[in-house]
């Protein structure tokens, strides 16, 4: 038994092990958002508080597309592309990067200066919700970046392999994941229900 | 040897400068808004984050994952530290479970003082009516820090017991993300830091914290949240670690029908853990943020519900009961064929019944609530969920008797203690009906009974079965034995004691003391001819059985600090078990098993001649 | 010579036992929990449910004891002895019959719950309703009445007739509870949570707070009084007269 194989077969059983330390980590967020939604359903009902459609939209799609991006580059890298790798992680780092502002700026209103938001978070319990679930979100996407910043940083100087790219694999699914969180909450925050006034 | 190579000072030192930076951060980000410099909460908030992030910075428990941002190769560290003597391990991040294991169980018999002493105090005041010597500001605060103290010390000690155990068990070489493990159990240093530190400022709203009492008042409650907090997300890694271990790291030959008992306990432990504790961990951020950014969660003066705090606060803490005890359970299933010399009754039963419990556990927490106002036609199917719970936990009592009937019985220490887990966790699983029939609750709801009823619960569930683990395994981790008569004088001195507590608060509580109370009527249940009411009666016996078991658990520390030193070498087996951890030397080694183990039998086929459980395979075996 | 573990004889006397360790058990559970006087109609049907419970629990507790303690004198290891335990790895007959069994008991419980819940909080004709406030650290009652309505720091209830307290809090959540009329429901701001009772005995009673409200929780009561329906009416005329005297005074 030579010691390349071990090795090989060591990265292999870690791999599982990584995957399934993964998943039941999304169990346990899953939780978490549900925890939100079940609050913002509890306490909202069947109304919903005036958001602008435009901005939710705009920032859904592209959250979406950097799911896209993202996975092309994980694509890329598997098929030893690297230009793709990287530079999907660029454009996922983008998307990402305008999602935050969009719902920084826009939901927020964090710089009133430049645009004044239309809910604060202490005013009622549609500001306090909205400000909850956009801002755990929000957290995780940030998280996210960071990630992707660290993964591409580290693709840069030649780590990561078409057979050994767990870092890469993490990143990608968390990603996603993020994503799909998103998919719940935006018509959970834009789409039900009637507009309480 | 400096004092600052030992990890946790470095930990201690940076968790302090995090706080000074903490607070010189938010009072400058209030200057840049253009707030005034200094508000009390907000700036701590900061501080506590800045300073629990400080803590695990220094002490070391995110070094390898620094490293790996940057691309660097960590590999495994194994034995004491270089150049340090071997004792210094246990004060720094080591990743090896056994280490780890030990680090936790002591933190939790530390907790359990603490917890222990709140209670001392108070039962001591409550022995008569009338204020003694404390004030009802300090009795609202202890009593809440009586309830995390010991809470801390039940998640910490289960932490402990997994830790240690599960990877042995299942004969693996670690647990699967030993950092991940190192990580979880460092989190809780600084979370005992913030919950001792609220004590500074107190907070008076029991350890359930309802709102709107716990959104008011003393900043001490922001303390408590985050601490909490931290413990979460202590609970939330641990316990997906335990998982993933269970799962992908068993031996060969041994399905999941094929673990030791102990491991289904902490199975279904984990997977409320996992998934549950998010939702204390929501809801106390959003009292925190309640209280710093006014955010009406559950003030009704916004829209809020201060109802909905009790439906998330419960769906974790009804199930985190069970967290508490079925490891604990596990461990009398572990015990009992050892001392009966008899397979363990109904092995499925008993495991599935684990899971059971714990999925059951996910649809009563509205039984907490049936006096809080929510729709009548919702306490209905509460109530009968709840009876539900007791057709699994009848199971496992059954089976129990099912082990020992039959058997050829011995009792040391580890036994008495596995019996009398028995008996006072039947005494709380049966104070439980009347409190799950609506009508009988709407009565004993917020009375004394519950105090004895949650407390039998918790002492049969985890406390006794926790020393029984402690007795049972201390051979296997320090290589010597206890002392065999204090071990027994420990247990004849703390189960009757326990005994007279728990039907002691429950009587009171049927005559009508509330809990949470810092002084009460002394014409509760009338006079006696002995001068004094039964009331009284009453409470001066919980208190002094209160003063028995904090003894007796004094007698237990002492035996086991000096039998480490002076005990006879216990050998690789004492107990005659089959279980794979008992079958290398004592204490355990650093790299457990010297080669892979094999299952070739069931675990617990004590009698059948011929049979084993695990082979040590040989080189060249597969 | 050892009896084999399945000998008749051992299931026998422990069935004796058991029952004698539940009349045992019922009479030490009895006497440990001494109610306090029924002094509503609905204390009665809590106190039987209580009491149903009581039952169950001496003949659970003695079934699982006694068989525990009859293992552990019968089943001892005898001195010299090195032998093991005998081998049987379960019986899944047993298993299912002890799975059943308390299946059956957990629905007749259920019954008996759903059955005296619906008893206990039915609405009944003829209440008296009396508005509670509760704040940190008092109540105060408003009754209302023909010339507009007065309140009053103690509860005055007629003995015999329904009550209906319907209940708000000005602060934090509370909870009332007078032990002798059993019932308790919590106060909340921002909601009215309802309560009903039939007092049935006259005397004085105190209101106390059941659920923790801060510093002076401990000491947050009212008094109660239980009164023959000619007192209460003369009590509720000379109180309505009285605010009508301050009202006009005011004006």
């Amino acid at each position: 038994m030579s010691s390349a194989t071990t090795t090989a077969e060591a990265y292999r059983t870690q791999l599982r092990m990584n995957r399934m330390g993964l998943w039941l980590f999304f169990v346990s967020e899953v939780f978490l958002f549900g925890g939100l939604l079940a609050t913002r359903f509890y306490l909202w009902g069947n109304t919903r508080p005036e958001l602008d459609q435009s901005i939710g939209l705009i920032v859904t799609s592209v959250l979406l597309l950097s799911s896209l991006s993202m996975n092309l580059s994980e694509k890329g890298l598997e098929h030893n592309n690297r230009r793709l790798f990287l530079g999907g992680l660029v454009f996922t780092f983008v998307f990402g990067l305008v999602f935050l502002v969009g719902v920084m700026v826009f939901e927020w209103g964090l710089f009133p200066a430049f645009y004044e938001g239309h809910l604060t978070p202490g005013e009622n319990v549609y500001g306090a919700v909205v400000f909850a679930m956009t801002g755990m979100h929000a957290l995780h996407v940030i998280t996210g970046l960071a990630f992707i910043a660290i993964v591409w940083n580290l693709g840069r100087k030649g780590s990561y392999s078409p057979e050994r790219h767990w870092g890469v694999e993490s990143c990608a699914i968390y990603w996603h994941f993020v994503d799909v969180v998103w998919i719940f909450f935006y018509p959970a925050l834009y789409l039900i229900g009637h507009v309480a006034h | 040897m400096s004092l600052m190579s030992l990890g946790i000072v470095r930990g201690f030192v940076w968790q302090i400068a995090g706080t000074i930076i903490g607070i010189v951060f938010a009072v400058a980000m209030r200057l840049m808004m253009g707030m005034s410099p200094w508000a009390t909460e907000p700036v701590w908030v900061v501080a506590i984050l800045f300073g629990s992030m400080g803590f695990l910075i220094g002490v070391g428990s995110m070094t390898d994952w620094f490293k790996w941002m940057v691309g660097i190769d960590t590999p495994m560290r194994h034995g004491p530290p270089k150049g340090k003597p071997a004792w210094t391990r246990y004060f720094g991040v080591d990743y090896n479970h056994k280490v780890i294991g030990i680090q936790y169980t002591i933190t939790a018999i530390f907790m359990l003082a603490v917890g222990g002493a709140f209670a001392i105090i108070f039962r001591t005041e409550l022995a008569r009516s009338g204020l003694q010597f404390l004030n009802p500001g300090q009795y609202n605060t202890f009593i809440g820090m009586h309830g995390w103290a010991a809470i801390f010390a039940i998640f910490i000690g289960i932490g402990g017991m997994a830790n240690y155990l599960v990877p042995l068990m299942i004969g693996a070489e670690d647990m699967a993300f030993p950092r991940l493990n190192a990580f979880a159990f460092w989190i809780n240093i600084p979370a005992i830091v913030w919950l001792l530190a609220s004590l500074y400022h107190g907070w008076d709203a029991g350890w359930t914290l309802y709102p709107l009492l716990s959104t008011r008042g003393e900043p001490g409650f922001q303390f408590v949240f985050l601490s909490v907090f931290l413990l979460g997300f202590s609970s939330i890694l641990g316990s997906l670690n335990l998982i993933a271990t269970m799962l992908m790291m068993r031996p060969k030959g041994m399905s999941l029908f094929r673990m030791p008992i102990f491991c289904w306990g902490v199975m279904g432990a984990s997977i409320i853990q996992l998934t549950a504790t998010q939702f204390i961990a929501q809801s106390f951020l959003m009292l925190s943020f309640e209280r710093t950014l006014g955010m009406p969660f559950f003030n009704p003066d916004g829209g809020g519900s201060p109802l909905l705090f009790q439906h998330l606060f419960w769906f974790y803490s009804h199930p985190a009961v069970y967290v508490w005890v079925l490891p604990g359970l596990g461990v009398i299933s572990e015990i009992l064929p050892v001392f009966a010399r008899k397979p363990l009754f109904g092995y499925r039963w008993i495991a599935l019944s684990s899971i059971a419990i714990a999925l059951v556990g996910f649809l009563v927490w509205g039984h907490h609530m049936f006096t809080s106002g929510y729709a009548n036609s919702l306490r209905a199917p509460f109530m009968l969920a709840t009876l539900l719970v007791a057709v699994p936990t009848g199971v496992k009592f059954f089976s129990w008797l099912g082990t020992l009937w039959g058997g050829k019985l011995t009792f040391p220490t580890p036994m008495l203690f596995a019996l009398g887990a028995i008996s006072v966790f039947l005494l709380g699983g049966l104070s439980g009906p009347p409190l799950a029939l609506v009508g009988s609750d709407l009565f004993l709801h917020d009375s004394y009974f519950v105090i004895g009823h949650f407390h039998a619960t918790i002492f049969g569930g985890f406390v006794f079965p926790f020393l029984a683990a402690l007795y049972f395994w201390y051979p296997k981790v320090t290589g010597r034995m206890y002392n065999e008569t204090l071990g027994k004088l420990h247990f004849w001195i703390m189960t009757p004691a326990f005994w007279m507590m728990s039907v002691g608060q429950m009587s009171v509580g049927v005559m009508g003391m509330r809990r949470r109370i810092a002084d009460y009527d002394p014409m509760l249940g009338g006079m006696t001819s002995s001068g004094l009411s039964a009331v009284e009666i009453g409470q001066t016996v919980v208190t002094i059985s209160a003063f028995l078991i904090a003894f007796s658990i004094l007698l237990m520390i002492y035996n086991l600090l000096n039998s480490a030193e002076v005990g006879a070498l216990a050998g690789n087996n004492p107990w005659r078990s089959r279980s794979p951890e008992w079958q290398i030397p004592s204490p355990a080694p650093e790299h457990s098993y010297a080669t892979p183990i094999r299952v070739v039998g069931e675990p617990y086929d004590y009698g059948l001649p011929g049979s084993t459980y695990v082979t040590m395979a040989t080189a060249g075996d597969d | 010579m050892r009896q084999s573990s399945t000998d008749k004889r051992h299931f026998i006397t422990v069935s004796v036992l058991v029952l004698i360790g539940t009349a045992v058990m019922f009479w030490l559970l009895d006497s440990a929990l001494p109610m306090p006087i029924q002094a509503s109609i609905q204390a009665q049907t809590v106190d039987q449910v209580f009491q149903w419970t009581l039952i169950a629990i001496a003949f659970l507790f003695s079934l699982v004891v006694v068989f525990m303690l009859y293992t552990v004198i019968v089943f001892r290891r005898r001195r010299g002895d090195t032998g093991e335990g005998e081998h049987f790895e379960g019986n899944t007959a047993l298993e299912i019959i002890w799975t059943v069994v308390p299946l059956l008991l957990v629905v007749l419980f259920g019954y008996i719950g759903v059955t005296t819940l619906t008893d206990i909080t039915k609405a009944q004709e003829n209440e008296v309703v009396v508005q509670v406030e509760g704040f940190q650290w008092s109540w105060l009652f408003t009754y209302p009445t023909d010339s507009g309505e007065f309140t009053s720091t103690e509860l005055v209830l007629p003995v015999d007739q329904p009550a209906r307290m319907e209940m708000s809090s000005r602060d934090v959540n509370h909870s009332f509870w007078i032990v002798e009329m059993r019932v308790k429901q919590d106060v909340l701001p921002g909601q009215t949570t309802v309560l009903r009772f039939t007092p049935t005995i006259e005397g004085d009673y105190k209101l106390r707070c059941a659920e923790l409200c801060g510093l002076s929780h401990w000491n947050m009561l009212a008094s109660v009084r239980i009164v023959s329906p000619e007192e209460y009416d003369a009590w509720l005329a000379q109180q309505s007269s009285q605010a009508a005297a301050i009202t006009t005074a005011s004006n």
